[in-house]
């Protein structure tokens, strides 16, 4: 069987690099693009602040210690999220395989395309050249002939690189690199591992997997086939995914709140965003789970069952406000998070009352509105005065289209 | 974007050293004036040696190759930007 031609497309300092492209006085200059937030951190860095140690999640003191010359750019996501869904659109060009894994990552099984472009090294060139034509990015790109050795590859030299993994080269490879090189392996599992004397992939493929089984669980097979380069996992389309488990959106606040009515005014917010993602795609859900964040950064979720699945933004802010009203706050909050699970999908319940049908046609009346003049143009007197509504942080989950598609600002 | 293979026309800036870059190519009878090039990268074909240049005129993106052994150049791709 020919093996597999996967490639994994990574931008490079994507966020960083729109704003030198957007605004030419930044470019050759130290960036980092930063939240709106008060309590913001480094969002990302471009490559002319990493050399000074500037790296995602530092704060903006730390990151101006390390370079008193960092230009600061409050992120644009509207902008980020476009240019992500053209990449996407741009990668279609080569092959309908295209599995989007983040904002500005994404796979591409191009193995039936070879044909038609000549090799998958002049795919990834070509590609390359359009987004420097196009948008004026840079990416590195792997290829592999699977997503685990292709996102590998693609680690190994950036920014602008381009590096293959042939079959014949796997081995050789894996044999001294760090397990905590390989996608999948966090920092726990790399704790673990070393603790019973896997330091290298080499070291992982050949251990035992019935002692990895034994420590592990189900994974434990896996990690053994992962030290050995083994990924069989298919690139999923869109289209192919399967359906979501979840809707949820989560906010930092901008300062930590104790009060219970500006804490159930976030609420009714977050409410009315999960609401309006379900309904958008036909969900409905029977859990609902509050989170919260306190200021020390101790989090809890706790949840609530629904005897009927609800996608209707006032029925989850009362849920969520039942859930709250039985907790006793310990300390002031930092994060709040609601979240709409075991969805049921295409499911309209035909409503007796006529309360409830009139409910129903005005929440409908508010979405046609949202959808045509922008979120919370229409919303609950309550939530009148309250300033940056809506999602302002493009979360890993987020894809170009489907329900994953969370419009930010 | 199909792919093409026409044989064109290239004026080429040789040096410093071994470097080659296209400068203006003839496609159709038109004289494109390169504005960029956006990716070079070498392919080898068996005994052949190609040189692929991914170059902008003001309204579209054209692959171009030069064959080391015979010295020709081809067109093989053109993209509207």
């Amino acid at each position: 069987m020919t093996p597999r031609q996967i490639m994994h497309i990574d931008m490079n300092a994507f966020f960083a690099a729109i704003e030198q492209q957007s605004h030419p006085a930044l470019r050759g200059q130290p960036v980092a693009v930063v939240g709106s937030s008060q309590r913001t951190i480094i969002l990302t860095a471009s490559y002319e602040a990493r050399p000074f140690g500037v790296k995602t999640g530092m704060t903006l003191n730390e990151a101006r210690q390390k370079c008193p010359a960092l230009q600061l750019v409050v992120a644009n996501n509207r902008l980020y999220t476009e240019i992500s869904r053209r990449i996407v659109a741009l990668f279609h060009h080569y092959t309908p395989q295209v599995q989007v894994f983040s904002i500005d990552e994404a796979f591409l099984d191009v193995s039936g395309s070879l044909k038609l472009f000549g090799s998958a090294e002049r795919i990834a060139q070509l590609i390359k050249a359009q987004l420097k034509a196009h948008f004026g990015l840079r990416c590195s790109v792997g290829i592999a002939p699977n997503k685990l050795l292709a996102k590998l590859a693609s680690e190994m030299q950036k920014p602008d690189g381009l590096t293959l993994i042939a079959p014949a080269q796997v081995a050789a490879v894996l044999e001294d690199l760090p397990i905590g090189e390989l996608c999948g392996i966090g920092r726990q599992t790399q704790h673990k591992l070393e603790q019973l004397g896997i330091y290298t992939c080499g070291q992982l493929g050949r251990f035992s997997p019935r002692v990895l089984k034994s420590r592990f669980g189900v994974i434990g097979e896996r990690l053994v086939l992962m030290g050995q380069g083994v990924d069989n996992s298919p690139v999923v389309p869109p289209q192919e995914e399967p359906e979501v488990k979840t809707v949820g959106h989560s906010m930092t606040l901008k300062r930590d709140l104790e009060d219970r009515g500006e804490i159930a005014r976030f609420l009714l917010q977050l409410a009315e965003m999960v609401g309006r993602r379900a309904r958008r795609y036909g969900v409905s859900g029977r859990t609902i789970t509050l989170t919260i964040r306190y200021a020390d950064f101790s989090t809890f979720s706790r949840q609530q069952v629904q005897a009927q699945p609800v996608s209707q933004s006032e029925e989850i802010y009362r849920a969520a406000l039942r859930i709250l009203d039985r907790l006793l706050l310990g300390q002031p909050v930092r994060l709040l998070g609601v979240r709409l699970s075991r969805l049921e999908y295409r499911t309209r319940q035909l409503l007796l009352l006529p309360e409830e049908r009139r409910r129903q046609q005005l929440t409908g009346a508010l979405d046609e509105v949202n959808d045509r003049f922008g979120e919370f143009t229409l919303m609950s007197a309550s939530l009148l005065g309250v300033k940056g509504k809506g999602s302002h942080v493009i979360s890993p989950a987020w894809r170009p289209e489907g329900i994953r598609n969370v419009g930010v600002d | 974007m199909p792919m093409r293979r026409e044989n064109i026309r290239v004026g080429v800036v040789h040096g410093p050293g071994s470097k080659i870059r296209p400068v203006w190519f003839d496609l159709q009878r038109r004289k494109h004036q390169i504005c960029t090039i956006t990716n070079t990268w070498r392919e080898r074909v068996g005994q052949v040696e190609l040189l692929h240049f991914c170059v902008t005129d003001d309204g579209a993106l054209y692959e171009l190759t030069y064959n080391l052994s015979s010295g020709c150049w081809h067109l093989l791709l053109v993209e509207a930007l």
